[in-house]
């Protein structure tokens, strides 16, 4: 990862990138209004290469953006009466174990194996959409 | 039991890669609509509402870790909000579809130069 010009700057941005957090916060918040998830795609892409974030720490990250934006796609979905909450319970319950693990073990999980999963979901996802 | 085990499973299987930010739910929709029969529209509301105690979930140990950047959060989350509300505002009215191929050409790039970087760093 290069290192900021500003030598002055701590490594990994802090203040000084706020603006380019900032604005992928704007694109993962607009990706995720529009198709109704997903942007945390962006996000990461933009906080990795763009905002010099540090790997790992701009996975966990996401994760944490993205849920109010998820929070905010959830309550439209609600209100538009198209999701039964009855039928998502049992998959709510797996995904807090699962989310709780995943939590646990994600300090271990070599970042090329994040990378690679990410990548192979992103070419799915390229493949639902131009086909 | 089977209503719920299989469902309760795949959620939990599924929220490990949520937790990671690696694509869990993409998954999880692949395996509610290919294996469990549920269709597209319900599978999705459901993807959407399981994010939420995955995520969350998922937290506290990434707090503890170090993980969670706060200028990140400071920046990203108000703006992130904000364009998601005038997103799903504008989505009602714009027809969507126009913007798919566009992202789809961003996911292709994006999938393929992520796969091809993993040889020049370390780790």
């Amino acid at each position: 990862m290069r290192s900021s010009p500003d030598a002055i700057s701590p490594p990994q941005g802090g203040e000084t990138h706020k603006y380019r957090y900032a604005v992928a916060g704007i694109v993962a918040g607009a990706v995720n209004g529009l198709f109704g998830g997903g942007g945390g795609i962006p996000l990461l892409v933009l906080l990795r290469r763009w905002a010099e974030v540090e790997e790992k720490t701009a996975f966990a990250t996401c994760v944490a953006v993205i849920l109010p934006l998820c929070v905010v796609s959830a309550a439209v979905l609600l209100l538009r009466g198209s999701v039964s909450l009855a039928v998502a319970l049992p998959y709510l319950a797996g995904g807090t174990v699962g989310g709780l693990l995943g939590g646990r073990l994600f300090r271990n999980v070599p970042n090329v194996w994040l990378r690679r999963i990410f990548a192979l979901f992103l070419l799915y996802g390229a493949y639902r959409y131009l086909r | 039991m089977r209503e719920w085990l299989l469902p309760f499973l795949f959620g939990a299987a599924t929220g490990v890669l949520s937790a990671w930010g690696v694509g869990g739910g993409t998954l999880l929709l692949l395996c509610m609509t290919l294996l469990l029969g549920v269709d597209q529209t319900t599978a999705q509301g459901v993807n959407l509402l399981y994010f939420l105690p995955a995520a969350a979930a998922s937290l506290p140990s990434h707090r503890r870790n170090g993980y969670l950047d706060a200028a990140v959060l400071r920046a990203a989350v108000p703006f992130g909000v904000l364009a998601a509300l005038a997103a799903a505002l504008v989505s009602s009215s714009v027809d969507s579809a126009v913007f798919r191929k566009p992202f789809g050409l961003f996911l292709l790039f994006a999938g393929a130069s992520i796969l091809l970087e993993q040889r020049d760093r370390s780790k």
